[in-house]
């Protein structure tokens, strides 16, 4: 949604040059550089990004893996067993209906987080898409396409994707993707136009296109892989965006209909008994949180590692 | 007495890497009335030199860790912030390398030089702006009054330098440094904004440093020159004296790598270039810091211990165990000046 | 000035019709009308009266047309649910209320968060700096209903500060509300700010500023805030907008008498009037917000002024 912080640069002093020979400063050998290995250098010495990365992996783990271990089913319904807090048999309890929280949590996550990717990669298509040929061509193309960017930004947000979800009668798991990246595709592919325009500016892409090479060389080879970067940055931003967005929709009661879960859903369940069993509503709140948390740390930590201005003092 | 007296200027930078010594033991003054151009390649520290008297180093990873800035009297590097901002502008004044971002691009070069006058001196902003378009002029901006309300980016580059040159003069500083003040604009650009420099500082009758890694530039400019290498000055001696007679061999090697368009190498086609890179500032070495670039550097003190800067001639300070009149085969120059 | 002023209202126009006519289709793709699917069946004949008087059984640019009409003179029609009841009414009453939170949400979390920000900014690195930016990279991270929850049950249930959890009438009532739904875009104006902040500091120009001997107050007063604030105002807008059409959540759970449950409730009855009465309105504030941020923009950075739009 908005550009993030960035650390204050040091001064580079000369010191890191490489001569023509491989050897550096005054004589000392140094090692070859490669793109992608400096930046991962550079993302794993941002410790809250690290811990950011592991978390996010872990509860990626959590939703995959704890259904099929789990010993309960998280639509069994069991009344004698309802709204008790956590405990060693039901770690983060159970709900109304005397379900265990902690498989549903993971069946949920896996709605949610599905629901999410789902959607990033939807918006991405689209955005890649729109934003590329918009920056690429240029010209009066990429002025209409604009406007009409300019127009679609003002639909409001949640009143749309509303809307949409009633389109299909049943929301469904897709019905959210379509949905939720339909409304939420402007800003990537404003991002990709931007990048676009700049390397296509870039003098080497000039000197590529000079020496003649077709335009979907240029594209490939050397406008894309650039962009690659911008492009991992916007997963983990837009994908705390979706899953917000799926959260607020069931939660106002729009979402996926019961009893499949997902986070938002349950907590829209745990609504109702939160003074007397806050943990209902809880669980899928720190899950969702921690989630949006985890993405936002890697976001950062991704821009810092990728763009080589920006350094830690 | 000297307008400003720096006296084993150390300026490191504290950074997750290491301490970077990127000045360490500087000393040159500058006389009343004079130009002291300090050259050396990029990296050598001579900007963060300037920085430093000016007290504009980035506070947090940098620190004059020690020696003194002498300006009319007081110390420097001992006065707080609010104090050096008392002196900034007013006493001495700073223009810097890049004209094209130099400028805030979202306030008027009217206010960007009023602003400056309003600080130092209690006038109302009509005095003010009338002295500003009296900078403009001077500074040889044309249709001055109603420029005074444009914004930077309507300006060229050699005329945002102007501008810069215009705030720098207007609380009638002693001592003005020109931080690379033509790098970044075309060569006859450069010329009329020396001649300008020039002018202006006679009239001003004003000091002046100007930094450079041009020695072309130097050369018609200064009256006396510093040269730095890897965060020392290596060779100090007047403009005529330094040129005539190089006594360090990277002074040498720099004048060696002048194009020429007559003499004895015409012929040969090729610039002479320094092999090798400077040294790292993070951990400079304890023997002379240009020894792996030198050609008369053999398994002698110099690649053990630190050379000192000692005066060789009168008013001519070197730091080398090699000096030019000292080799062997050489004849003993004739002093100039 | 003026003419680009002109020329971003003109655009305007063609963008809110666009609008309409996205909802419009989109409404019409939803299945079924609001006498069909309605709790109590109703005669087939009176069904076909009804869509006739309504003018549902026109063809669809008719009635679109009709609609831009109706629009252009402020009239969004009567409910087709809610019967006695004009769109008007359910938007004078109530869209009043929404409009209030989510400005005094936009107000609290500007402020708040530029504030933050730039203080976070001006000492960064320090602990200042690292505790601002880490409640703000959590209460990013809350989800509204999260946050309207934890406030509910600290403040009203567990501690009694007298703060009301219901109903938007004493100032107190909008308090806990206010925050709830300005806590992430504080946050975000926060981590924004900063890094506007960071970047121009390090700007030569800031360093002229400071060569030039000004006070320290006055650089970061001036120099610093007017050229970081230009990417703030421009995520400004969306986020106004945001706030206005987005509350729905926190009138739930506060029970705040706003359009958004009407919203809800509507859409889910097929009540076409209704629906589109509101997205074209909660459009048009979006729009209107963007446009306003446009000319700021205009304002705040000269260079804009001259380049060809």
């Amino acid at each position: 949604m908005i550009i993030d912080p960035r650390e204050a640069p040091t001064p580079t002093i000369a010191g890191d040059v490489v001569s023509p020979d491989g050897t550096g400063s005054a004589g000392a050998p140094l090692r070859q550089s490669n793109l992608w290995r400096d930046a991962w250098r550079r993302y794993i010495r941002n410790r809250a990004a690290l811990a950011a990365g592991v978390v996010f992996i872990l509860m990626l783990l959590f939703v995959i893996v704890w259904p099929i271990i789990s010993p309960y089913d998280p639509n069994e319904i069991d009344f004698s067993a309802r709204s008790q807090p956590p405990s060693l048999e039901h770690p983060f309890g159970t709900d109304t209906f005397g379900r265990d929280l902690m498989t549903r949590a993971a069946v949920g996550g896996r709605v949610s987080i599905g629901i999410g990717f789902a959607a990033t990669i939807a918006i991405l298509l689209i955005g890649v898409t729109y934003g590329s040929i918009s920056g690429f061509v240029g010209g009066r193309l990429d002025n209409g396409m604009m406007r009409v960017l300019d127009a679609l930004y003002g639909l409001p947000y949640l009143p749309f994707a509303i809307i949409v979800t009633q389109i299909f009668g049943n929301v469904t798991f897709w019905t959210m993707v379509v949905a939720l990246s339909i409304v939420s595709w402007f800003t990537t592919a404003r991002i990709v136009r931007g990048q676009v325009i700049t390397l296509k500016e870039n003098d080497y892409i000039r000197a590529a296109r000079a020496v003649g090479a077709r335009w979907h060389r240029v594209l490939g080879r050397h406008v894309l892989p650039n962009t690659l970067g911008v492009l991992i940055i916007a997963i983990f931003l837009e994908l705390p965006g979706v899953i917000l967005g799926e959260a607020i929709l069931s939660f106002i009661g729009l979402g996926i209909s019961p009893p499949d879960a997902s986070w938002g859903q349950m907590a829209n369940e745990g609504r109702a008994a939160y003074r007397t069993s806050p943990h209902i509503i809880a669980v899928p709140s720190i899950m969702i949180a921690t989630l949006i948390l985890s993405a936002n740390f890697i976001a950062d930590g991704l821009r810092d590692a990728l763009d080589p201005r920006t350094r830690e003092t | 007495m000297a307008l400003l007296d720096v006296t084993d200027l150390r300026t490191h930078f504290f950074t997750r890497e290491g301490t970077v010594r990127a000045v360490d033991g500087v000393s040159f003054s500058v006389e009343k009335g004079k130009t002291l151009g300090i050259v050396g390649e990029s990296g050598c520290g001579k900007s963060v030199t300037a920085l430093s008297i000016m007290g504009l180093i980035p506070k947090p990873p940098a620190k004059i860790v020690s020696g003194s800035v002498l300006y009319d009297g007081r110390d420097l590097t001992t006065l707080s912030e609010r104090q050096l901002e008392d002196v900034r502008a007013r006493e001495i004044a700073m223009i810097f390398q890049d004209p094209m971002t130099s400028l805030n691009p979202t306030l008027t070069i009217g206010t960007q030089i009023t602003e400056t006058i309003r600080r130092h001196y209690d006038v109302s902003q009509k005095q003010a702006n009338k002295k500003a378009i009296e900078l403009l002029e001077k500074v040889r901006i044309p249709r001055a009054p109603e420029r005074l309300s444009d914004y930077p980016h309507r300006f060229s580059g050699g005329m945002r330098q102007r501008v810069m040159i215009a705030i720098a003069l207007s609380c009638d500083p002693k001592l003005l440094i020109a931080d690379e003040p033509t790098t970044a604009l075309d060569v006859t650009v450069q010329a009329s904004v020396l001649d300008l420099l020039d002018d202006l500082r006679h009239e001003y009758d004003m000091s002046m440093i100007i930094i450079t890694h041009d020695m072309g530039v130097v050369a018609e400019a200064a009256d006396d020159i510093v040269v730095m290498y890897a965060g020392q000055v290596v060779e100090h001696a007047s403009t005529l004296e330094l040129f005539d007679n190089p006594e360090h061999p990277y002074t040498e090697a720099l004048l060696g790598a002048l194009p020429q368009l007559e003499g004895a190498n015409v012929r040969q086609g090729r610039l002479t270039a320094i092999p090798g890179r400077p040294p790292d500032l993070i951990n400079p070495p304890e023997a002379c810091r240009f020894g792996p670039r030198c050609r008369y550097a053999g398994s002698d003190d110099c690649t053990v211990n630190e050379p000192q800067l000692r005066e060789i001639r009168r008013g001519h300070w070197v730091r080398s165990a090699h000096p030019a009149s000292e080799r062997s085969g050489s004849r003993v120059p004739e002093q100039v000046g | 000035m003026t003419k680009l002023i002109i020329r971003r209202l003109i655009w305007t126009i063609p963008v809110i019709l666009l609008v309409i006519f996205m909802t419009f289709i989109l409404m019409r793709q939803i299945a079924g009308n609001p006498f069909r699917t309605s709790e109590r069946a109703i005669p087939v004949e009176i069904q076909r009266n009804l869509e006739r008087k309504f003018g549902l059984d026109k063809p669809w640019y008719e009635q679109y047309w009709q609609y831009v009409q109706n629009v252009a003179t402020f009239d969004l029609g009567p409910s087709l649910v809610l019967r006695n009841r004009d769109v008007n009414d359910i938007v004078k009453e109530h869209f009043k209320v929404s409009l209030e939170l989510g400005a005094l949400s936009f107000l609290f979390a500007f402020f708040f968060g530029v504030l933050i920000g730039a203080l976070s900014g001006l000492r960064a690195n320090s602990w200042v700096d690292y505790t601002a930016m880490f409640v703000s990279n959590v209460g990013y991270a809350l989800p509204s209903f999260l946050v309207a929850t934890l406030l509910i049950y600290f403040f009203a249930l567990q501690w009694d500060v007298g703060l009301p959890t219901s109903g938007w009438d004493t100032w107190q009532s909008k308090i806990l509300p206010v925050i709830a739904l300005g806590l992430a875009p504080m946050a975000a104006f926060a981590r924004l700010v900063r890094g506007t902040m960071l970047e121009t500091l390090q700007q030569d120009y800031i360093r002229t500023a400071r060569a030039k001997g000004l006070r320290w107050r006055r650089v970061v007063g001036l120099h610093v805030l007017r050229n970081s604030m230009i990417p703030v105002i421009t995520a400004a807008g969306p986020t106004l907008g945001f706030l206005i059409t987005g509350s729905f959540v926190i009138e739930q759970i506060f029970a705040i008498p706003g359009i958004g449950r009407y919203y809800v409730t509507a859409v889910t009855a097929r009540d076409y009037s209704v629906v589109m009465g509101l997205t074209v309105l909660l459009a048009i504030i979006v729009i209107l917000a963007n446009m306003v941020v446009d000319i700021l923009y205009g304002f705040l950075d000269p260079r804009t002024r001259d380049a060809r739009t």
